[in-house]
C-alpha cells in the first residue's frame, strides 16, 4: 500500500553537511580510466600508486606485515570500514540512522565470513583479515566471533537475535541456504525498518534498494537460468522486495534465450543488451548491471541532492572501488590474462 | 457605519518606519533559511577539501544580497518617503 510521505521542514539541511562531505569524498575515487592502466601494472606498481591515493595511511601501516596481494587486499578492506564508520560519525539522526541501516549489510558480509572460515577450517587470524567492520557488530564482538570453534557456537552466539532465525537453518553440510537466508533477512529487516520511518529519505532509501533486490535477483536468473537449474529452486533464492518481484520470479527456468528475449524493454537492458545477446560470459553482464546500479544511485541523487541518495551513491562506488582493486591484483596473481580481469572490472 | 481612520504626520511616520524595520528584518530571516544548508554543505566539503574555503564563503554569502535589496527599501522608505510624511 503506498504510504503518504510528508516532506519535514528542515530535513533537507540535516542532509546538507553530509552530501557535501560524500560529494568532495567522490572526487577522491580512482578514475575510471586508472583501472585500465592498472591491467599493465605489476602488484607493485599498483600498490605504489595506491600509497598516492587515500589507501596511503592502511598500505603504510600494514606494509611492515604484509606484501604484495595480502598487502593490496587487507589494506583496502581496512580503508573501506574506516570509511563507512567515518560516515556514521560524521552523520546525525535520519542519515545517521539510514546510513547504519544499510551498512548492516556488512554485518552480514561478516557474519558469512566467519562461517565460511569456521567451516573451512581457517584460522581466526586469518578470517580476521577478511572482516569488514563497517556495520553494527564491532571488532571486538566479531574477533569474539573468530575464536570460536565451530559453525555451531558462532551460531549460537546469536541466539536471541534475529540473526539467529536465519543462521538456525544451517544443515551441518552447506552454507549455501544460511548465507541466502542472511541476505532475504537483511532485506526484510530494512524493509521494515525503514519503510516505518514515513520519512522522504527512507522512501528514497528504498527506492534504491528495491533496484538492488532486482539487479541481485537478474544476476541470479541469468547465472542460474545458463546452468539449466530447476524453476522451483531458482524461484527460492530470489530476494523478495523488489519492484519487479512477479515478473522474474515468472522467468525462473526459462531457457537463456528466452530470458533473455524476456529482459528487453527493462530500464537496465541497454546496458546489457550487446553482451547478453553475444552470450558472453556471466561476469561481463554481472560488471555491467553492477556498473547501472551505481550509476542508477548517482543519478536519482540528481533529482533529491540533499537526501540519503548522495551518500548512498558513495557507499556503492566506494565498495565497487575497492571490489575492482581487489579483482585486478587476485586476477594478476593467478596470471590470468588482462581480458578476463578487466571484463569483471565495473566501470561506472 | 463610516468608520474615520485619521492619520496624522507621526502616525504615518511610524508605520513607514515599522515597514522599514520588516524590510531588512524579513530579508535577514530569508538569508538566514538559505545560509544554513550552504554553509553546512560547505563546512561538510571544507572537512575534506580545505582549499575549497574561498570558494565556499563566497556561495555562502549569496544569500547576503537579499538582505542588501531590504536594507535598500528600508533606506529608501525612512529617507526619501518619511521626509514628506
Amino acid at each position: 500500500m503506498p504510504v503518504l510521505r510528508l516532506p519535514k521542514f528542515g530535513n533537507p539541511v540535516k542532509y546538507a553537511y553530509i552530501t557535501g562531505r560524500v560529494r568532495a569524498k567522490k572526487t577522491k575515487l580512482i578514475p575510471n580510466d586508472m583501472y585500465q592502466r592498472m591491467l599493465s601494472m605489476d602488484i607493485s606498481e599498483i600498490t605504489r600508486y595506491l600509497e598516492e591515493t587515500q589507501y596511503k595511511d592502511e598500505i603504510d601501516e600494514m606494509a611492515k606485515d604484509f606484501s604484495g596481494v595480502d598487502l593490496v587486499e587487507y589494506a583496502t578492506f581496512a580503508n573501506l570500514a574506516k570509511t563507512y564508520r567515518n560516515l556514521l560519525e560524521v552523520s546525525i539522526d535520519e542519515p545517521k540512522f539510514l546510513i547504519l541501516e544499510y551498512l548492516r549489510r556488512w554485518d552480514v558480509w561478516n557474519i558469512k565470513t566467519i562461517l565460511r572460515g569456521k567451516f573451512h577450517g581457517s584460522s581466526d587470524e586469518e578470517i580476521m583479515k577478511y572482516l569488514v567492520p563497517a556495520g553494527e557488530l564491532d571488532l571486538e564482538f566479531l574477533d569474539g566471533l573468530a575464536k570460536k570453534d565451530t559453525v555451531e557456537e558462532v551460531i549460537q552466539a546469536f541466539d536471541g537475535t534475529d540473526y539467529y532465525v536465519a543462521l538456525t537453518q544451517y544443515d551441518g553440510h552447506m552454507l549455501s541456504s544460511v548465507e541466502n537466508a542472511l541476505d532475504k533477512l537483511y532485506y526484510f529487516r530494512m524493509e521494515r525498518a525503514v519503510g516505518g520511518t514515513l520519512s522522504v529519505g527512507g522512501g528514497l532509501l528504498l527506492k534504491y534498494i528495491r533496484k538492488e533486490i532486482d539487479i541481485k535477483n537478474v544476476i541470479t536468473l541469468f547465472r542460474m537460468n545458463k546452468a539449466g537449474i530447476d524453476a522451483s529452486i531458482i524461484q527460492e533464492n530470489l530476494i523478495e522486495g523488489g519492484k519487479l518481484g512477479g515478473d522474474l520470479s515468472r522467468m525462473a527456468g526459462q531457457s537463456y534465450d528466452e530470458f533473455v528475449r524476456g529482459l528487453e524493454g527493462y530500464p537496465f537492458w541497454s546496458a546489457i543488451s550487446d553482451v547478453a545477446t553475444e552470450g558472453d560470459g556471466i561476469s561481463r553482464i554481472e560488471a555491467r548491471l553492477k556498473a547501472y546500479l551505481v550509476r542508477y544511485a548517482w543519478a536519482i541523487s540528481n533529482y533529491h541532492p540533499l537526501s540519503i541518495l548522495p551518500v548512498l551513491g558513495y557507499i556503492v562506488s566506494k565498495d565497487t572501488e575497492v571490489s575492482n582493486i581487489r579483482k585486478i591484483v587476485r586476477g594478476k596473481e593467478a596470471d590470468l590474462p588482462a581480458e578476463l580481469i578487466e571484463e569483471q572490472v565495473v566501470v561506472a | 457605519m463610516v468608520v474615520e481612520v485619521i492619520i496624522d504626520g507621526g502616525m504615518l511616520y511610524g508605520l513607514i518606519a515599522v515597514g522599514a524595520g520588516l524590510a531588512t528584518g524579513l530579508a535577514g530571516i530569508g538569508a538566514g533559511v538559505g545560509e544554513q544548508g550552504i554553509g553546512a554543505a560547505v563546512v561538510g566539503v571544507v572537512a575534506e577539501e580545505p582549499g575549497f574555503l574561498g570558494k565556499g564563503l563566497f556561495l555562502m554569502l549569496l544569500p547576503e544580497t537579499l538582505i542588501i535589496f531590504g536594507l535598500a527599501v528600508s533606506l529608501i522608505l525612512m529617507f526619501a518617503w518619511a521626509p514628506f510624511a
